[in-house]
């Protein structure tokens, strides 16, 4: 298979995906955990667009995972397009529409801005600064001032933006343990097919099958 | 779209590293390789209806760009402007009208040749621009060079389009669409894991289908 088709006729699994994390965000109450950032807050929140083929399905609302035409479009053979994601992290939160196909991302609203908030995302520097200049002229020194202040702006919501991307990256990881190893076809389907069902799937069991097969593919999420 | 303020709409790139390196001396190189292919506006005389260009990040008309303008620490920070003369059709379609009925009035006949229609449209749109200014759009974009990815604050296709042609131009850089597969071998695929990516098959929930 070559690359061009592992990438367009796997599109499919960006779907699958988004269809895990709606899941699990259900079955665990809001609460995903991933080796790197251990516990942290994640729910559908706003919109949830499912499709196959020139059908879609919209459904817009506070937890619109939990609309009955969600499900049901589910069993029509929809699966989501996009979702709309609330993260919630270390007094942080953040609100954005990850499409599946592109995995893309659609409004992300950072965290607001805290003053005198120290950068501590993993590989970044410290904020540009720039040497005063001497004796500059009030207008000049007003656009430097400006220009100063809009590239630690920049710094800082690409700091933050990294740090979210961050999580979703290490949802998506965990995802494919499970998605190319035996845990989908064991563990993972039958939860989902029970769950789009309504049947109750019992969060700890699912969770410590779930810890167990991650383990087993070498990357491990400890569950809370 | 902006890269400053608001809530945050983009597609991420990401450096083909097959197909060339960032050199040692880049901020440099960059620097010249940008103003060079730095926005160069459309005039009404011009033969191109579409270009595209590098401005400042967010300054869509500051096309005078600076080191400090450009580099932030790990990123470079741009904006890729498109300019393009998008003259409304029903107003060409009666200007033309209008011109050739005086041509044909001046020239004496009933009927134009198929090369004097086509330059008397190529006139008429000629003299509308001059009346108007061409649409001006920019879209930011910053290039983490730590990570070699480029997030482009927009999801149009076409825009992705010239961006990536123009990046090409300018680094010499090849940049991939992000995808569930491009993300996954950066994480990192095992060899079962590569395996099993192609013979993977659409996950079915659907029980009415019949």
């Amino acid at each position: 298979m070559e690359v061009f088709e592992r990438i367009e006729l796997r599109r499919f699994v960006g779907r699958e995906l988004l269809l895990w994390l709606w899941f699990e965000s259900e079955v665990f109450e809001g609460t995903l955990a991933t080796k790197p950032h251990g516990s942290f807050g994640l729910w559908l929140e706003g919109r949830l667009v499912l499709s196959a083929g020139q059908e879609v399905t919209t459904i817009k609302g506070t937890i619109p995972g939990q609309h009955r035409e969600a499900k049901e479009a589910l069993l029509r053979g929809k699966m989501p397009d996009l979702a709309s994601l609330h993260i919630s992290w270390a007094d942080h939160d953040a609100t954005l529409t990850l499409k599946a196909e592109t995995l893309a991302i659609s409004g992300l609203k950072l965290p607001r801005k805290e003053p005198d908030a120290a950068p501590t995302g993993e590989g970044t520097t410290a904020p540009p600064r720039r040497a005063p200049r001497r004796r500059a002229a009030p207008a000049e020194a007003a656009a430097e001032l400006a220009a100063h202040e809009a590239n630690e702006d920049l710094y800082e919501r690409m700091r933050v933006t990294r740090e979210i991307e961050g999580i979703v990256e290490a949802l998506y990881r965990d995802f494919l343990a499970l998605r190319l190893g035996p845990a989908w076809s064991e563990l993972v389907m039958p939860a989902l097919e029970a769950w789009t069902l309504g049947e109750d799937v019992d969060s700890d069991d699912y969770g410590t099958a779930r810890t167990k097969a991650l383990a087993a593919a070498g990357k491990g999420s400890p569950r809370k | 779209m902006p890269a400053l303020r608001g809530s945050l709409t983009y597609s991420r790139f990401f450096i083909d590293t097959e197909q060339g390196e960032v050199p040692d001396d880049f901020r440099e190189k960059y620097m010249r390789a940008i103003r060079l292919r730095a926005m160069k506006p459309l005039e009404a005389h011009d033969d191109d209806l579409e270009r595209c260009g590098w401005c400042k990040l967010a300054e869509p008309f500051e096309l005078e760009l600076h080191y400090d303008d450009v580099f932030c620490n790990e990123y470079v920070a741009l904006g890729f402007r498109t300019d393009r003369w998008q003259i409304p059709g029903p107003m060409l379609k009666a200007r033309v009208r209008e011109a050739e009925a005086a041509y044909l009035e001046k020239k004496g006949r009933e009927k134009l040749g198929r090369k004097e229609r086509t330059e008397l449209k190529e006139s008429v749109a000629r003299k509308l621009r001059k009346e108007t200014a061409p649409q001006t759009r920019m879209v930011d974009l910053v290039w983490s060079m730590n990570e070699g990815i480029v997030r482009f604050f927009s999801h149009a296709d076409k825009a992705a389009g010239n961006m990536t042609e123009l990046f090409h131009k300018t680094f010499g850089l090849r940049l991939v669409a992000e995808a569930p597969y491009t993300l996954a071998t950066r994480l990192g695929l095992t060899k079962p894991q590569e395996a099993a990516w192609q013979e993977i098959e659409i996950s079915v929930l659907a029980k009415e289908a019949s």
